[in-house]
């Protein structure tokens, strides 16, 4: 067999291919298992001892050649795109993939605020709904029959007169320190429920994160630095906050944690009641008589307590000018998140 | 709580700005809520937390003014004034517990001349959204207003005997008080009565048939101290809400009950003259001397600020506190009676925060030490949420208080194991929910009615129910799928309706990736599949009936839903890994595809074939499966791929045939298939 000839023939037969099937042809014609280099090799035993030697070194040269030639040719094949060319692709056409479901909102906020929390070392805790009028309210120094109880209407169950729906997540604080000691670093989500009239900011209904940290030497500072770190990752580094002096029964000094409006910036919009601020959370340092009702050495620890309310937030954060929105579950609601 | 800026100024000389003074009242915790121009006059409208009483007047917020702005608060002694003998007049005054009502004192004026009050007074009590009535009635309002301490005026005449008791009213006693309203009491309520009857209701409302008219001569001037708790209870139990109700349930001082009559008596003698004829009390007044020792080193502890120890002086004696250094770093501050509010030395804390200012407070980051053991390890509905809705469900919120109709509409006993509501606003809010479907499925209604066509939600919440004369609460898990499913494919798009086995498939993934193995679904009824996770019963998957769908106003749809009780599926997770080798010898697949009839279970045919081909055959399972045109009725066309393997060698030809034969001898012969 005359190499040259063969050469001359791949050469012509390479030079014939425009796709990647024809090149895929050409390479099992002269490659393959049946192939005719597969040929070349097969006739080297039946040759003269003298002429083997050179003969296979030049079916090699071959070979190599060819596959020199094939991969140019793969290379130019690609570039030219006649490999896609063969699906005839319009990128127009819909995507073919399978839909994905969605989290809920409120879901969604709760998982971002709590993940900047644990991020600080805090832990996630949750608690039961129902509760004890103790967890609720007497625990955390909120007496029986005092006016500092109309902020908390509450829903009692009927039947059982110990206990009711909570009306906050701070029963929480009252659970754990019961049940741990500190150093405690704690955030706990979860439904809330109040006898509220039902309108476009309220329902009887609701979720709230609240956190809390013990230990010795926590100061008001440390509660500053850590919501001013929290609002800051939640609404934008821009953001301006201040601390207003309130009242709540469960902490000493009490505080009400505004934010400037994300809205208008602080100039005075319908949002924020041209005030320029937006109440979004209380928080305070733990009352001294908290720490008693669980058995903690006040004189020994200190800490800050937080609480918010998710829905507020996720209204502020989406723009979002009705609560019920969240409850009704309309899919062209959760599809937007 | 509403003030105006001129009647502040009667006691702090008010130099800033009313827009300025109303942000600094809000920094220091009096949050103004509005602040209203009239006439050459300001209103504030100050939102007052209900720790502070002392702040429901205009002097308990000029006293405040005073301390912000660094202002001595002007407030004038009067001295009592002396009865001639001659006009003294012989009252009786008796208090039947003294728990009820620890001071009751009473002022007979007589001849005073019932008018009209002057437009000064009629323009402040107005300011404050206070009705003008008569010169007397006004007085004991504008009183209140100024010192926070409520009076009452009664008709002197027509108190039976001249005679006040202070006791419970009686089980068949009424009253009707001002408003018109008749009131039934009970022992519960106290009331003050003359010699026979209530004449009004302590604390809260005064009666009618006492009240002061134009026609009215001679009064009794009441200033009292009533036990806040009664007068809470009173006034919820019989719906009343008042000026004097609001205060007397936060507390009220001794000794400013004591000088606000006073200060009434000075101005009922100047603008209705008359004179005083007698001057009564029950009850003793004892001032308060309680000493809190404040350590200054603890301020700072507390506030992570170090404020001077002449500004925490100075803060506090402006609060009308009264301070002395005990030494260097300890000061004993004496608490007026009009600071019930601080007990502790943590209230002086505030204090000294507020009025200095939060903002001044520096901003630190604590070394957080992380709790350990203390996270719900078991807590894993937020992967359950991620994997469903990675499953292509959407999570959906509901509320955990329905109606009871909603219930029995979707078949669930209402008259069992129920918690019910005890003070529900709306039959929205009747009972806490014992399972998660109907809300799911009425949110599927709701979406059907609003055009959707493929729906598939799910919910993570708790179940309440009563058992065993306690609450039970407990996490579950609801999804619920309705509508046509439709994907496009390289063909073109695919429509199918959602069926069992679509959501048997989500469940099965849930299963797979949360690592409970050992799962199974069996036909409890026709309708209904339970899941049975190890060998329990863990909830169930249903196909919902027309004639539930009928309540629910669903048509021409079908619903499938499954509820999963999460603390038995938690039970079943596992999700630590262990590696198993990747095969390093080729497997064989052998496919069959047959004829099957309908009522063949599936799962026992593969573990047949499983059986017999153990131990080459590693896996069998179904591959395709179709009914229609060429498959007669009752029948089903399957698929089934046979994979066989060795671990330490690649297997031949030669062995699997054999063996693949006996399993379809084994299809024709126990399952009665025809190859297709």
């Amino acid at each position: 067999m005359d190499i040259n000839l063969i050469q001359t023939q791949i050469e012509s037969d390479l030079s014939a291919v425009t796709t990647a099937v024809a090149l895929e042809e050409v390479r099992v014609k002269y490659l393959g298992r049946k192939g005719l280099l597969a040929e070349l090799t097969g006739a080297i035993p039946g040759l003269p001892v003298e002429q083997r030697g050179a003969f296979g070194k030049e079916v090699n040269a071959l070979k190599n050649k060819l596959l020199n030639l094939i991969a140019e040719k793969e290379k130019v094949l690609k570039n030219s795109g006649s490999v896609l060319k063969k699906e005839n692709l319009d990128l127009g056409m819909p995507g073919i993939a399978q839909e994905l479901g969605s989290i809920h909102p409120i879901t969604q906020i709760i998982d971002e605020i709590c993940a900047i929390f644990t991020r600080m070392g805090f832990s996630i805790v949750r608690g039961p709904e129902i509760e004890t009028e103790y967890n609720n309210f007497t625990g955390l120094n909120i007496p029986l029959e005092h006016p500092s109880r109309d902020a908390f209407d509450t829903f009692y169950l009927k039947n059982y007169s110990k206990f009711l729906l909570r009306s906050h997540t701070s029963p929480v604080q009252v659970r754990a320190m019961k049940a741990h000691k500190p150093p405690l670093a704690i955030v706990v989500p979860g439904r809330v429920y109040r006898p509220d009239a039902v309108d476009a900011s309220h329902l009887f209904m609701f979720h709230q994160i609240e956190g809390f940290l013990v230990d010795e030497n926590i100061k008001f500072s440390d509660l500053k630095g850590i919501l001013e770190l929290f609002a800051k990752s939640v609404f934008g580094q821009e953001i301006k906050m201040r601390f207003r002096p309130h009242f709540f029964p469960f902490t000493e000094p009490s505080a009400e944690v505004d934010i400037s409006c994300i809205i208008c910036k602080g100039k005075g919009c319908s949002v924020c009641g041209r005030k320029g601020w937006l109440e979004i959370l209380g928080a305070g340092m733990i009352h001294p008589n908290v720490f008693k009702q669980v058995g903690y050495n006040p004189e020994k620890y200190t800490g800050f307590a937080f609480g918010m309310g998710v829905e507020r937030i996720a209204m502020l954060k989406y723009g979002i000018n009705d609560i019920r929105l969240f409850f009704e579950n309309d899919l062209r609601f959760l599809k937007q998140f | 709580m509403k003030v105006t800026y001129s009647w502040l100024k009667d006691f702090v000389d008010l130099k800033i700005a009313p827009v300025q003074l109303a942000e600094k009242l809000t920094m220091a915790g009096l949050e103004v809520v509005s602040l209203e121009e009239a006439g050459k006059d300001y209103i504030f409208e100050i939102e007052i937390t209900s720790n502070r009483p002392d702040w429901l007047s205009v002097l308990g917020i000029a006293r405040e003014v005073g301390a912000i702005c660094g202002l001595k608060l002007k407030t004038v002694n009067l001295k009592e004034t002396k009865i001639k003998v001659k006009d003294r007049l012989p009252v009786k005054i008796s208090v039947s517990d003294k728990k009820d009502c620890p001071f009751y004192s009473a002022r007979v004026i007589c001849d005073v001349k019932v008018g009209p009050s002057p437009d000064w007074l009629k323009q402040r009590l107005e300011s404050l959204g206070c009705r003008s009535v008569n010169n007397i009635v006004d007085i004991t309002n504008y009183i209140l207003f100024e010192t926070g301490q409520p009076l009452h005026a009664f008709d002197l005449d027509t108190l039976n005997q001249k005679e006040i008791n202070v006791r419970r009213g009686r089980a068949d006693e009424k009253i009707i008080t001002i408003d018109g309203q008749q009131k039934i009491l009970d022992p519960e309520i106290l009331v003050i009565a003359d010699k026979d009857k209530p004449v009004a209701i302590a604390g809260i409302m005064g009666g009618k048939e006492s009240e002061v008219t134009f026609k009215t001569r001679n009064i009794l001037l009441e200033s009292a101290v009533f036990n806040p708790i009664l007068v809470r209870r009173g006034k919820q139990k019989l719906g009343l809400q008042s000026e004097s109700a609001y205060r007397f349930e936060r507390g009220v001082d001794l000794e400013t009950a004591k000088t606000a009559s006073l200060a009434a008596q000075e101005l009922i003698l100047k603008l209705a003259s008359g004179k005083p004829c007698a001057y009564k009390s029950a009850g003793a007044l004892k001032p308060s001397n309680r000493v809190i020792n404040l350590d200054l080193v603890y301020v700072n502890k507390i506030l992570g600020l170090a404020i001077p120890a002449v500004k925490i002086k100075q803060i506090l004696s402006r609060l009308g506190l009264g301070v002395k250094a005990k030494t260097k770093n300890i000061l004993a501050v004496k608490i007026p009676g009009f600071r019930q509010d601080i007990k502790l030395p943590i209230d002086l804390v505030e204090e000294l925060a507020r009025i200095y200012g939060y903002a001044k407070i520096p901003q630190s980051v604590p070394a957080i030490r992380p709790s350990r053991n203390i996270s719900d390890k078991s807590d894993f509905t937020g992967l359950i949420k991620n994997i469903l809705s990675g499953l292509g469900l959407r999570e959906v919120i509901t509320y955990s208080l329905v109606d009871r109709a909603l219930l029995s509409k979707s078949g669930i006993n209402t008259d069992r194991n129920l918690l019910e509501i005890l003070n529900p606003l709306s039959k929205e809010q009747e009972v806490l929910r014992p399972a998660l479907l109907p809300s799911l499925i009425r949110c599927l209604a709701h979406n059907l009615d609003q055009q959707q066509e493929n729906i598939k939600i799910f919910e993570i919440a708790d179940v309440f129910s009563a058992e065993a004369g306690s609450v039970r609460e407990e996490p579950c898990l609801a999804i619920a799928l309705c509508g046509i499913n439709s994907f496009l494919t390289k063909q073109g798009l695919v429509k199918e309706e959602l069926t069992l086995l679509h959501l048997k498939g989500m469940l099965e993934a849930l299963f797979n990736r949360l690592g409970a193995r050992s799962f199974n679904f069996i036909r409890q009824e026709e309708r209904k599949i339970n899941i049975i996770l190890g060998n329990q019963e863990a909830g169930f998957m249903l196909d919902l009936s027309r004639q539930a769908l009928d309540t629910f106003d669903i048509k021409n749809r079908q619903v499938i839903l499954a509820q999963l009780s999460l603390e038995k599926l938690s039970g079943h997770i596992n999700l630590g890994k262990k590696f198993s080798n990747i095969p390093k010898f080729p497997a064989i697949t052998r496919d069959i595809s047959f004829v099957i009839k309908n009522e063949v279970s599936v799962s026992e045919l593969l573990s047949a074939i499983e059986a017999k081909g153990a131990p080459l055959l590693r896996q069998a399972r179904v591959t395709d499966y179709y009914q229609g045109k060429q498959i007669p009725q009752g029948f089903k066309g399957l698929t089934v791929s046979c994979i066989y393997r060795l671990d330490e060698r690649t297997l031949t030809e030669e062995e699997v045939n054999p063996l693949h034969d006996q399993v379809c001898s084994l299809l024709k012969e126990r399952f009665e298939i025809t190859l297709r």
